[in-house]
């Protein structure tokens, strides 16, 4: 097996752990958690496929970057709708 | 490609037994624990993968920022207990999850074990590309398309972050003194690595976004140590926070009536250019960030 398949197969396990567990946890914050879980197995594919010449290719790279930034913010608005949605008002509504 | 060392195969097992571990634990302490953990195997792998300025940008908003967020989280309601899922969507779950495994396996398979094409063409163009480190040239010339569009999904995220907030942000107050003293130690520090990561961004690993995180790291250490303007969401905060997508649709449009066409930068003054518009997205990505952390430490309360 070389590098590149060990690497490759590892990215689509993250991602369908994430994947999996994204739609199975009841639990909101453990959702948000999952779903990163999930982005990191998407980026271990582009980075691994983005080893194959001599040098690292730049254009996978920016690309996962940009990912990267997404991510964050995208969890930071989850998790403002997670408190949101725990607000205690809302807890006490039938 | 070479084959697989006992290095990589203890990595990937790392990797795959932690992921595991940030799902499969039912608290939230212990996933949120485990993730932030997963960042660090994480970062290690993109060592490995010769991703420098992925491994920086991991650090500072993989785990960084994004780590902040979910640890605030927990300090606001940590004794939630986990539920679990039904039986049935359990078993389902693994099904689905085990064919959509085995597909993708195949999919990526089949990719084939040739280089790219496109770091040749990278290398081919650098030079007049406003930046001598290719990554930084692609997010911000040959690929700038989607940077904007990511600045813009900042932005969107920013918005509906504060949109959720029903009462004005306070700073908190009293602040602890450890934590005053320990801001003012931190806020010079990331304040310098975060212009110098912008700089030095043009011809080696950094730039805009690992900036941006620093300057947002900076901002929320001064919003926890009860600094009023960072907790500002104001007319400043938001005119910071759209200013990156503004300053990228206004090269967008000079280019496109005064130049070759949409975002094609002349060689002369694309170093100009590039610098400009990453300082702005820079200060603007921090900002953004900031306002999302500070719209979450208020998400929460009901208005009295």
């Amino acid at each position: 097996m070389t590098r590149l398949e060990l690497l490759l197969a590892l990215g689509c396990a993250v991602l369908v752990v994430g994947l999996v567990a994204h739609l199975l946890a009841r639990d909101l914050v453990r959702r948000v958690v999952a779903l990163n879980v999930a982005s990191a197995g998407v980026m271990i594919v582009l980075l691994v496929l983005a080893t194959r010449g001599t040098e690292p290719d730049p254009v996978a790279q920016a690309l996962v970057l940009t990912g990267i930034v997404i991510m964050a913010a995208i969890t930071g608005l989850a998790l403002a709708l997670v408190r949101r949605v725990e607000a205690p008002e809302d807890e006490e509504a039938p | 490609m070479s084959p697989a060392s006992v290095l990589d195969v203890v990595l990937a097992a790392a990797v795959l037994a932690v992921a595991l571990v940030a799902v499969l634990l039912p608290s939230r302490r212990g996933a949120v624990s485990a993730f932030l953990v997963l960042g660090v195997v994480l970062a290690v792998l993109w060592a490995r993968l010769d991703a420098p300025d992925i491994a920086l940008a991991e650090a500072a908003l993989g785990s960084g920022v994004a780590g902040a967020l979910l640890m605030d989280t927990l300090t606001a309601d940590p004794a939630r207990p986990g539920r679990r899922a039904g039986r049935t969507a359990v078993v389902v779950g693994l099904l689905a999850g085990a064919v959509a495994l085995a597909a993708l396996t195949v999919v990526v398979r089949a990719v084939p074990d040739e280089p790219s094409l496109l770091p040749a063409a990278v290398a081919e163009e650098i030079h007049g590309a406003g930046a001598d480190h290719a990554v930084t040239a692609v997010l911000l010339n040959f690929r700038s398309l989607d940077t904007l569009l990511e600045a813009a999904v900042l932005v969107f995220a920013a918005a509906g972050a504060g949109a959720l907030v029903r009462t004005p942000v306070r700073a908190p107050d009293p602040v602890p003194a450890p934590v005053t003293a320990l801001a003012r130690v931190l806020l010079p520090a990331l304040v310098l690595l975060g212009t110098w990561l912008l700089l030095a961004g043009t011809s080696r690993p950094g730039g805009a976004f690992q900036a941006g995180a620093m300057f947002a790291g900076a901002l929320v250490v001064a919003f926890v140590a009860g600094a009023r303007f960072a907790a500002s969401q104001g007319t400043a905060a938001r005119a910071w926070t759209v200013a990156g997508v503004l300053a990228f649709v206004a090269l967008a449009a000079g280019t496109a009536m005064l130049g070759q066409g949409w975002l094609v930068l002349d060689p002369r003054w694309a170093g100009a250019a590039v610098l400009t518009v990453e300082t702005v997205l820079a200060v603007s990505i921090g900002v953004g960030l900031a306002q999302v952390f500070v719209a979450n430490s208020e998400a929460r309360r009901v208005p009295s």
